[in-house]
């Protein structure tokens, strides 16, 4: 067992904080920049476009209709 | 053995009888929002499990041995506040990247884990009940499991109720909710079970 004193552990708590926030940014911001994968481009029911779809068999097909 | 077992009654008090959800009110809005597409839902449920264990897990040494130590234990809430948020989005990255097919089921639900006070509010309830790591472990596992169950539950009853003949003015959301305070009440009984 390390025994450090109060500033030791201040300093560690202060940076592991500062750490945390570092991998908070650096990870969204890698998430933004990663290309969504292909076939996933649309995960939200988008009115424009599946306006013409007739696939019956789409989860989103009933929040549509409900919404005509 | 005693400990093994006053381990898996903790999980189960914690699922069953003290549910996240139903008893103690945290997750409401994913609850109400997923809970109704059971793929969705199951979906949601173990991602939010993996995110509030990882997180227990994550938080506890965090919270004893260096924000304790330092005198800076009020600070918990903006630590925890940033595990979770960093988990989440590493997650995230990991799954948008390397598993399409869970991105698919998942992506538009990975914001929501961030914002879900289950997970916040399970690890904060950890430090201040000053829960030992194995208590913690089991509150921990024991939310997720009961969340998982719940939101599955709650799921699979909306969709039978979408094609059963529900009065106007219940359809949607009121009738969800009038559901949703019968499971409370079904989970009440569970009760029971710690006599």
């Amino acid at each position: 067992m390390i025994y450090l004193s109060q500033g030791g552990y201040l300093a560690i708590g202060v940076s592991l904080i500062a750490i945390f926030a570092i991998i908070f940014v650096v990870s969204f911001v890698l998430y933004k920049k990663t290309p969504v994968p292909k076939g996933c481009e649309d995960l939200l029911a988008n009115k424009a476009k599946c306006e013409g779809c007739s696939k019956a068999d789409c989860p989103y097909e009933k929040s549509i209709t409900k919404e005509k | 053995m005693n400990i093994l077992v006053s381990f898996l009654l903790a999980i189960l008090s914690y699922s069953l009888i003290n549910n996240v959800v139903l008893v103690r009110f945290y997750g409401i809005c994913s609850f109400v929002g997923v809970g109704n597409k059971i793929k969705s839902a199951f979906f949601m449920g173990l991602a939010v499990s993996f995110v509030i264990i990882l997180a227990t897990l994550i938080c506890y040494p965090i919270y004893y041995y260096v924000l304790v130590p330092a005198g800076i234990g009020f600070l918990d809430t903006l630590t925890y506040i940033l595990v979770i948020a960093s988990l989440v989005q590493v997650v995230g990255l990991f799954i948008k990247k390397y598993s399409p097919s869970l991105y698919r089921s998942l992506g538009i639900y990975l914001p929501l884990i961030t914002t879900n006070c289950a997970v916040l509010g399970v690890v904060s309830e950890n430090t201040a009940s000053n829960l030992d790591f194995l208590s913690s472990l089991a509150n921990g596992i024991g939310t997720s499991l009961g969340f998982l169950i719940v939101i599955t539950l709650f799921a699979a009853i909306r969709v039978r109720l979408e094609s059963a003949s529900t009065p106007k003015a219940f359809k949607g959301i009121p009738i969800a909710l009038i559901v949703a305070s019968i499971m409370a009440m079904a989970f009440m009984g569970l009760g029971g079970l710690g006599n």
